[in-house]
């Protein structure tokens, strides 16, 4: 236990980069709305040693926030074999989209790709539900 | 062996060597597809229902409601498109020209502008079938097919023998893959993996094409001039190239100029071809269709005989302005696709989902019309994410509905 | 990769014969072949061996996963993508139209295939690791995205 419990969960800025999931993808085509489409979704995978450092651990959850949104989901530490400080993996869903921006210069496409939030330990608060 | 082939829908790559087993006239078995297809090819465990404001409706009366809604609006969009026949496609078009509709689909924000420049003969271009047979440096751009399109290496650019390619993927092939993360697709292109940093690409693209007019490269990133010529050099020397380009690329981009530029001193220099990895299965046929009744491929708004066009008409720009009054939803999820801070607003406005399976955006919709699933419910047209037109026949019978049928009754209605 | 050698390594090395081979590399070999199981050892199952039985145990996962070449296929983490069906020499002898230019296959002979999303093996004793003239083949390992083919 480190000193994060005492403290109000501190909070750290990091970038976060979408991609696609097959094994994701598939739950969405047999169901958008399923448990196991949530399951796949509501994850961040972040750098081991950024785990460390923010005192996050492997199985709990994180508060993701922005100007746009704030979502609930779980914390895993990704298994790329290269380090990658300050950036968290989503696969794109409602739970990244939910912190895209809606500011697009009126170009008529969202920035995606570039998502920045601050994440903190979630306690004990509950996933992010879209499923109500 | 004789067999019956099927096209699989679940995704822009429409594998037309599908094997189906059925069992009580539901599909029970998909041979040769890759989990995604087979997953779309089932029936999904939630299939759609058919209500208004929330309580079971029939058809009929949905359809009813559906011309109702688009006729009282004062400004409706139709949009989606991505999972739907060209046939239902071009319903929706005279559905949209019929209410003076604002029309666009969800290319808006993914392949669009590449599709556009490629219709356009900015972007030199080829079919996949070419690939297989000639390719011998195949690039993914910010594409993890691996994830998105996971036959796409295997039935055409990277394992096959191909005509002139016979000796196989070790000695006959260069796959190649620049992305910002080593997806799993980087994993098997192996050392021809490419890492650059998020928002770079342009800065590499610019430096490829440096280093490919013989000037010094250089990128602010930690890839040395040594490395950058490395690529520019297999890029050079291929007989037949290919860049598949992925969202990745496509979203970093401000505009595409830099990327065209890179194709044209591709071509300058050597063979290069570029395809857009569509996701959707028949997003490319929508933008097609569009374009041969206006000249555009997406975002527009019909007014008498006007066709309007311009961002402003994109899906997004409607719903963040608030332009928009009424939504007409075709095989699309805006509430999950689009950004929470966007989609929040389908919310406020009546919107008619149709579509095989409950989604967030029918669940949430005025009017939600179930549809049969395009492929194992019902046949039609699709265009192949590298222009090629694909026919495809349905594998069972169904009770439901085709979204062009429904489209047609609701025309009929108005 | 495991390799028959490694195996001697755990087992007790003292050639007993009580498993009914003649020495305790052959009982090894056999081992990982999948000819017979760890439980065939009396002595492993001893206290003094109890840490290099856990190890074997671990080591060759239990027959019926794995094929008669020592082919396992994780079926959790395949995506279906048929690198490894198009990749596979067998395949494409066997079959150069079909599997080989990345079609359905279209001869019993091949392979691998992918069946409901997910390959599947048939004819594993023409793999290149099987049998007399084996091969260390690793077509369809190097290949498969997300590593779901091994060789034990
Ligand atoms: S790659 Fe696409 S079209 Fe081919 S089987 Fe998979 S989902 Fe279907
Ligand atoms: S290469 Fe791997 S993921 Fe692809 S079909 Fe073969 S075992 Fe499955």
């Amino acid at each position: 236990m480190g000193f994060g419990q005492f403290l109000k969960a501190p909070e750290y800025d990091i970038k976060i980069i979408t991609y696609r999931d097959i094994f994701q993808s598939t739950a969405l085509e047999s169901s958008g709305c399923g448990d196991e489409y949530a399951e796949r979704s509501a994850v961040i995978l972040l750098d081991k040693g950024d785990m460390k450092k923010m005192v996050l651990k492997d199985g709990r959850k994180a508060v993701l926030k922005n100007n746009f949104g704030r979502v609930v989901v779980h914390l895993r530490p990704s298994d790329y074999d290269e380090g990658h400080e300050g950036i968290g993996y989503m696969t794109n869903s409602p739970w990244s989209n939910a912190l895209v921006s809606s500011e697009t210069g009126g170009s008529g496409v969202p920035k995606f790709k570039m998502i920045t939030a601050s994440i903190s330990d979630a306690k004990d608060e509950k996933v992010t539900s879209f499923d109500e | 062996m004789e067999n019956e082939y099927y096209v699989c829908t679940g995704c822009g790559l429409l594998c037309d060597d599908i094997e189906v087993e059925l069992e009580d006239g539901k599909v029970s078995k998909v041979n040769n597809a890759c989990l995604k297809g087979v997953a779309r090819l089932k029936e999904c465990n939630r299939p759609a229902e058919c209500r208004i404001d929330g309580a079971p409706a029939s058809l009929e009366d949905a359809i009813i409601e559906a011309a109702r809604i688009l006729k009282e609006a004062d400004s409706p969009v139709l949009f989606g498109m991505g999972n739907s026949t060209s046939q239902a496609q071009k319903n929706a078009i005279e559905v949209a020209k019929r209410t003076g509709a604002y029309f666009d689909d969800t290319s808006s924000f993914c392949q669009g502008p590449v599709v556009e420049a490629i219709l356009e003969n900015k972007i030199r271009t080829c079919t996949l079938d070419e690939v297989k047979d000639k390719a011998d440096v195949i690039v993914y751009w910010g594409a993890d097919p691996s994830n998105s399109h996971p036959r796409h290496l295997s039935k055409y650019t990277y394992f096959p023998r191909g005509k002139e390619r016979q000796r196989g993927w070790e000695e006959d092939r260069t796959a190649i893959c620049i992305d910002v993360r080593k997806s799993d697709t980087a994993t098997i292109c192996g050392d021809k993996f490419y890492q650059i940093p998020p928002q770079a690409d342009e800065e590499l693209l610019n430096a490829l094409a440096n280093g490919l007019s013989g000037k010094v490269p250089k990128v602010s990133f930690g890839m040395g001039p040594k490395k950058i010529l490395e690529l520019a050099n297999m890029l050079k020397k291929a007989e037949f190239g290919v860049i598949c380009v992925g969202l990745g690329l496509v979203y970093s981009l401000e505009e595409i100029e830099p990327l065209v530029r890179l194709m044209d001193k591709l071509n300058e220099v050597s063979n290069f071809h570029l395809i857009p990895m569509v996701g959707q299965y028949n997003m490319r046929g929508s933008n097609h269709n569009l374009h041969e009744e206006t000249g555009y491929i997406n975002r527009v708004k019909f007014t008498g005989n006007d066709v309007e066009h311009g961002a402003h008409c994109s899906v997004v720009e409607l719903l963040r302005a608030r332009t928009v009054d009424a939504a007409l939803i075709i095989g699309s999820d805006p509430m999950s696709s689009l950004p929470g801070s966007i989609a929040k607003e389908l919310l406020d406005i009546s919107v008619i989902t149709i579509d095989p399976c409950n989604t967030l955006t029918s669940r949430k919709a005025k009017v939600s019309i179930p549809a049969a699933t395009a492929g194992s419910e019902c046949g039609g047209t699709a265009v192949r994410m590298d222009g090629v037109e694909v026919e495809f026949k349905a594998m069972t019978e169904t009770d439901r509905m085709c979204d062009a049928e429904i489209l047609e009754r609701i025309m009929g209605e108005l | 990769m495991t390799n028959a050698l490694e195996i001697y390594q755990l087992l007790p090395k003292t050639n007993c014969k009580q498993c009914g081979k003649a020495t305790c590399m052959a009982f090894a070999a056999a081992l990982l072949s999948r000819e017979v199981v760890v439980d065939d050892c009396p002595p492993l199952k001893e206290d003094k061996f109890k840490e290099n039985y856990e190890k074997l145990s671990e080591i060759i996962t239990p027959a019926g996963e794995a094929s008669e070449s020592g082919m396992i296929v994780h079926t959790e983490k395949c995506i279906g993508c048929g690198n490894c069906v198009v990749a596979c020499p067998v395949n494409v002898a066997e079959d150069p139209y079909g599997a080989g230019s990345g079609n359905a296959p279209t001869s019993d002979n091949v392979i691998l295939r992918v069946e409901d999303g997910v390959v599947r093996l048939s004819n594993v004793s023409q793999c290149r690791r099987f049998g007399k003239n084996k091969i260390l083949c690793n077509g369809c390992i190097v290949t498969c995205p997300t590593k779901a083919i091994e060789f034990v």
